[in-house]
């Protein structure tokens, strides 16, 4: 495509600034449109679906603890290296002794929670959550149970539904995920092909 | 006793001045705001409608540094050089029938002189400081003030002409009342250059070359800091102030208007001052700024020949008419 940088201009446009005059109307449109400025402490920011912010650990309601069965994915998969879980083999099981997350190392990148078979660890909506020192984003198990009991509890969050219906390792089919990332996409999510659908595997 | 009306009017001035430079701030900023679809100053006060007075209070207790390797006496000096004679030039400003402080005789070449004097301000402020971006600054300004004095000097000749007087108060009666009595008709063309050297002349966007924040840092303002940076900021403010009044004066038939607001002579003065202070800030809203090279190209191969043209026209005309 040949693109025009400059508009031919006869000597009557170049002499009254028909350019000039072009800009400045726009401007003075400009002045009289709606600004978009949102007034952030006033009014609240719209959260767009998946934001990654506050680490949280599910609580599951059967048990009262998180789901967490230490499989070690989100601290190998952890590029800043900020989650630290301790654990012991109790017969054919894993007993979570520690989850710690460092949250001034994290990158918000949510590898974590995509590769949770169990989806036990999000990345909550929330995110603010600044502090005067860095010990308390020093994240513990309790710390994480109880943020996700304050998410719920602000935001009204129903954990079937928002609990990874979206956060899925990319280009896998869907008869190859953890059962508990089977869980139906919102429509809008899928837009964009991000997210591969159950018709994946017919390519 | 008639020292102390005087002393009593320049205070009553300097207060209005002052105030509609505080305010002019605000509305620069909510204007250019809203014209980029952002909001402006929201914070302080309605609107931050106290904004301009927070602003204030700031800068004047902030820590006034003054670098080591300056030149001390002449760092000191420069704003208040900006500042003086910038205010110096309100006095001659007709705002109504008989509201002058002097009525000299010289009013519109007083002016010019004391808008190329608070440009020495900037100068010395660029050198005194003693450092690169305000040295480059200060450079710039000189050469540009140099261009666009005679544009405008030379743009105003023609008003002179057709009004045979320098007295301010007599070229705003030479205009008479009538709408097609305004300069502005017969002298488009000079009007025309008086807008551009206006623009240049108080280091306005497009010509905002001395102060240039996105290559100077902030030009010959860089290592002023509080109420001495502040300073160059009220006095570049009433530069603009000034130099409305000049365009309403010369062009635009000054205090003259459709109908007279009883109680209030300066009313229509001032209407179109404030349209001035608007075109100033809606062309700071649109344009980048000039390049050097054509900065000056503008100022000498354009600005001046048509000036002298607009002379050699106006005397032509006036010698034909009679």
């Amino acid at each position: 495509m040949f693109v025009k940088y400059k508009p031919k201009r006869n000597l009557l446009q170049t002499i009254l600034h028909t350019e000039i005059l072009q800009g400045m109307a726009l401007t003075m449109r400009r002045l009289f449109s709606r600004p978009i400025t949102r007034q952030y402490p006033d009014e609240e920011i719209p959260v767009a679906l998946g934001f990654r912010g506050q680490h949280a650990l599910v609580r599951d309601p059967e048990t009262g603890g998180s789901t967490c069965v230490a499989c070690m994915r989100c601290a190998t998969v952890c590029p800043s290296r900020c989650i630290r879980i301790r654990f012991h083999d109790e017969e054919s099981r894993r007993v979570v002794d520690s989850y710690d997350i460092e949250a001034l190392r994290c990158v918000y990148c949510g590898y974590c929670e995509e590769v949770c078979p169990v989806n036990a660890l999000v990345l909550t909506e929330i995110f603010e959550y600044a502090a005067y020192s860095r010990d308390p984003f020093h994240f513990t198990r309790e710390d994480l149970l109880a943020n996700w009991d304050r998410f719920v509890e602000e935001r009204h969050i129903d954990r079937e539904t928002y609990v990874n219906p979206f956060w899925r390792p990319r280009g896998m089919p869907e008869g190859r995920l953890p059962a508990a990332k089977r869980l139906p996409v919102p429509s809008d999510w899928t837009l964009e092909g991000q997210v591969v659908g159950a018709g994946y595997d017919q390519q | 006793m008639h020292v102390l009306v005087l002393l009593l009017q320049i205070l009553v001035l300097f207060a209005v001045v002052m105030l509609h430079v505080a305010y002019a701030t605000y509305f620069e900023r909510k204007i250019i705001g809203h014209m980029q679809v952002r909001m402006g100053p929201m914070r302080v006060g309605w609107h931050g409608l106290l904004q301009p007075i927070a602003d204030g209070i700031k800068s004047f207790f902030k820590e006034d540094i003054i670098p080591e390797q300056a030149d001390r006496p002449i760092f000191l000096a420069a704003p208040i050089i900006c500042l003086v004679a910038m205010l110096t030039s309100l006095a001659v400003l007709p705002f109504a029938p008989g509201w002058v402080l002097a009525d000299i005789n010289i009013g519109l070449i007083f002016i010019l002189a004391m808008s190329s004097l608070s440009s020495y301000g900037v100068i010395l402020a660029g050198w005194a400081s003693n450092s690169k971006y305000t040295f480059l600054g200060g450079l710039r300004s000189m050469a540009q003030v140099i261009s666009y004095e005679i544009a405008m000097g030379l743009s105003l000749v023609g008003v002179m002409m057709l009004s045979g007087t320098l007295n301010l108060s007599k070229i705003v009666e030479a205009q008479g009342t009538s709408f097609g009595g305004m300069y502005i008709f017969p002298q488009i063309i000079a009007f025309f250059v008086f807008c551009v050297a206006m623009l240049a002349e108080t280091n306005r966007v497009p010509f905002d070359l001395p102060e240039a924040e996105t290559e100077l840092v902030s030009g010959y303002a860089t290592e002023y800091s509080g109420m001495r940076y502040a300073m160059f900021f009220m006095a570049e403010y009433i530069g603009m102030i000034v130099m409305s009044a000049i365009g309403t004066i010369c062009f635009l038939g000054g205090w003259n208007g459709p109908f007279t607001v009883p109680g209030v002579p300066f009313f229509w003065f001032v209407l179109k001052i404030y349209l001035f202070l608007f075109v100033f800030i809606w062309i700071r809203a649109t344009l980048p700024r000039y390049r050097y090279d054509q900065l000056m190209e503008l100022g000498w191969k354009l600005l001046i020949p048509l000036a002298l043209a607009n002379i050699a026209l106006t005397g032509i005309v006036k010698a034909i008419i009679g």
